[in-house]
């Protein structure tokens, strides 16, 4: 994302990463794979499309009002009507997703650099392999993690003491109802944290891992020490990667929907406290899917929150792929 | 975009290893497919030789009330005719319904009854299958008897009207209980659910203060906090001093394990139709339940099925809409339990498979008539006579093979 200021001609995005491609040997014919892929290739393309226009339809495209991006949401089943505001969800998604990624985006530049920069490759390499490792467990392990482990031990222990020794922050404190159970906000930032850290850490580490040798080399030759070198070089290079695994990391948390459902505590408030219960976007279309089929309206208030859902996702990853692109840039030709 | 993004930087060191690895788990996989495959294979071939007929697996899913019955039900049956599987699953009422207006179960379970008007859409009918029961269940520290609530009291903590366990009308029920100081903590279902459905009915019906309808979702007070089906709300009740949840009486034996988890007497509906003090507060004996069953029952339309038993139901309503209220008890049936339910089984009428639905037909009418003997195993009732009578009734039109 960052213009290259370096001496040497850029080009543009697109050509740079094409360069090395043109290299390659030209099919001479069109052999049965590229019949047979080229319309697979399009897959994708065609299943995005289908998603939304399969969306489009089941909502009718019904017009909420203003009520729709309001903070107001009250259902009421006997008329199968009411006021549908996504803002109550969409504040706790922010509200999880921002918390977890701030959490996870600290912890993961730190195991990043220890990975790359300071371990020998005898420990990094096995502590490597456990990351990505985590990033394979299915959502619902770390929901059941939460909701049966976890939080009895939040509400009984953890929260209560936090509200003792830090109660005076506000937000901290509170009363034993919002603890009650340990489900909530916090249990649901803690559980996404751990479940957005692999992600993060990977994109880091290869963003950190690519910087060009001779830059790093360079530096250290000048008398710089390593973490100096760290700080001023490695991770200014790859500071395209790193807001890269930020964007796609914040894209999983706020797309998790049943992890955070079994934590968050599905009250449809933003609670004054951080252990108070709440329901993000996605959490609140797995909670009353059921019922929606029963209820028109509710329905179709939920296939539009999805739509909300499905446009963040296409943004935070099209900002996120790109950034993390412009770092292979900026690696390729050796431009801070 | 997580795997292209991990790859597209990878070093080529890690190459050799991740193709090991890959092999490793094609391996593994091979295996594993091979075993089921062969397990399957085996069991499928003995299941043949045993008996000459069809073999078929009923799919049931929804109503985690009735998850535990049918988890009876279905080996006895099976232990009768072996080429019959029951695979029932506890997803909550809301799916049991949405599954079966999408044709993707045999048997869709819920509390709720699905609107006749609605049900005819999708071609299914509502098929009781047993009497069942719900329970105000509170964890309060200290108290281990059956305090006395009542749908009115019940009504006011759910929109925290009343918030503290020692509030006047609290203490108006309990005389001489010492009532702790402390803020009631009301657990909902956060999953569409008919336990939900039949809790707001009674709190629609009790109180005039309740706003909100009731059905399988309901939009609760801001800080309540929701847990997933009947056995989540007695785990998370466990775990929250103070708290008050409803949870279906085929939970009960869950509840009596646990020595902080206590049910309510319930007041009964004379005092909700006249809005007197209760005179008597009742528990979920068989006795109770059945009295209320009954007494709605006197109101049953033919043909439908789909009624209300909440408050002993409303006179000649099929739905709720008509009107809040209950029935009052009569000198036949003084003491009737007001949070009692019909359990339903949605089946299609015009199924895709209609030597399938044979055994469909065969199973529910098996289930209401000598099944009905293990439905008090789960603190069930068996359905009344006229039930059945109208039960056979609506099955008869369920297209079926010769």
């Amino acid at each position: 994302m960052d213009p290259p200021t370096g001496d040497q001609p850029v080009p543009g995005g697109e050509g740079a990463s094409a360069a090395p491609f043109s290299a390659l040997p030209t099919p001479r014919s069109i052999t049965w794979r590229a019949w047979l892929g080229s319309p697979i290739a399009l897959l994708p393309l065609a299943l995005v499309a289908a998603i939304v226009i399969v969306l489009l339809y089941a909502s009718e495209l019904k017009n909420f009002g203003w009520s729709f991006w309001s903070f107001n949401y009250l259902f009421d089943p006997l008329t199968d009507s009411g006021s549908f505001g996504v803002g109550i969800f969409a504040a706790g998604s922010a509200i999880t997703a921002t918390l977890a990624l701030i959490l996870a985006g600290l912890l993961s530049l730190a195991i990043a650099i220890s990975l790359t920069v300071y371990l020998p490759p005898i420990a990094s390499r096995p502590l490597t392999i456990l990351t990505n490792l985590l990033a394979g467990i299915p959502s619902v392990v770390y929901g059941i993690w939460g909701y049966v482990i976890l939080a009895p031990y939040f509400g009984s222990t953890l929260e209560p003491t936090l509200q003792n020794v830090i109660g005076f922050i506000p937000g901290f404190g509170g009363t034993r109802v919002d603890t009650a159970g340990g489900t909530g906000l916090l249990l649901a930032i803690f559980i996404l944290t751990i479940m957005v850290i692999p992600l993060t850490t990977a994109i880091m580490r290869e963003s950190l891992r690519n910087v060009p040798r001779d830059l790093v080399e360079a530096g250290l030759a000048l008398g710089a020490t390593q973490w100096e070198v760290t700080r001023q070089v490695r991770l200014k290079v790859a500071r395209g990667g790193l807001w890269g695994a930020l964007f796609l990391g914040f894209g999983r948390a706020i797309g998790e929907a049943v992890a955070v459902a079994m934590v968050i505590g599905a009250s449809i408030q933003i609670p004054s406290t951080i252990y108070g219960g709440s329901t993000t976007i996605a959490s609140f279309i797995f909670y009353q899917l059921d019922s929606a089929f029963t209820y028109p309206s509710l329905l179709q208030a939920l296939v539009e929150y999805a739509l909300i859902l499905l446009a963040i996702a296409v943004i935070v990853n099209v900002v996120g792929q790109r950034a993390t692109h412009s770092d292979t840039i900026a690696a390729a030709t050796g431009g801070v | 975009m997580t795997n292209d993004s991990i790859v597209q930087g990878a070093p080529m060191r890690h190459r050799g290893g991740r193709r090991i690895g890959l092999g490793v788990t094609i391996a593994v996989a091979v295996i594993l497919l091979a075993a089921g495959l062969g397990g399957g294979y085996v069991l499928g071939g003995s299941h043949g030789a045993s008996s000459g007929a069809t073999k078929y697996t009923l799919l049931e899913t929804g109503s985690t009330l009735i998850f535990p019955y049918m988890n009876i039900l279905g080996p006895k049956f099976t232990s009768l005719y072996p080429n019959i599987q029951i695979s029932p699953q506890a997803t909550g009422s809301g799916t049991g319904i949405s599954s079966a207006e999408a044709g993707t179960v045999d048997l869709g379970g819920t509390d709720a009854y699905l609107l006749p008007s609605v049900a005819a859409n999708y071609s299914l009918i509502n098929v009781p299958i047993a009497i069942s029961a719900q329970l105000a269940v509170y964890n309060i520290p200290g108290i281990t008897t059956h305090l006395n609530l009542n749908g009115t009291v019940l009504s006011m903590i759910y929109s925290e009207k009343i918030t503290k366990w020692n509030d006047p009308l609290i203490q108006a029920a309990n005389p001489g209980v010492a009532l702790p100081d402390q803020t009631i903590v009301p657990l909902h279902r956060s999953d569409g659910s008919g336990d939900t459905f039949m809790w707001t009915s009674m709190m629609y019906m009790s109180w005039s203060g309740w706003t909100g309808g009731y059905g399988t979702t309901y939009s609760w007070m801001a800080n309540q906090k929701g847990y997933e089906g009947n056995a989540g709300m007695v785990s998370g009740l466990e775990s929250t001093p103070y708290g008050l949840a409803y949870i279906g009486i085929s939970y009960l034996s869950e509840i009596q394990a646990d020595s902080s988890l206590q049910y309510a007497a319930l007041g009964d509906e004379a005092a909700i139709v006249n809005g007197t003090n209760p005179a008597n507060y009742v528990l979920p004996s068989a006795q109770n339940i059945s009295e209320d069953a009954n007494l709605a029952l006197k109101n049953l339309q033919p043909p439908s099925v789909a009624i209300s038993l909440i408050l002993g139901g409303v006179p000649g309503a099929t739905d709720l809409k008509l009107g809040a209220g209950g029935t009052l008890p009569t000198a036949q049936y003084p003491t009737p339990y007001p949070d009692t339910n019909l359990e339903y089984i949605l089946i299609s009428t015009h199924p895709a498979n209609p030597s399938k639905q044979t055994w469909v037909v065969n199973f529910l009418e098996w289930a209401m008539t000598f099944g009905a003997s293990y439905a008090t195993q789960v603190n069930f009732l068996p359905l009344t006579p006229t039930v059945v009578g109208y039960n056979i009734q609506a099955l008869g039109g369920v297209n079926v093979s010769a």
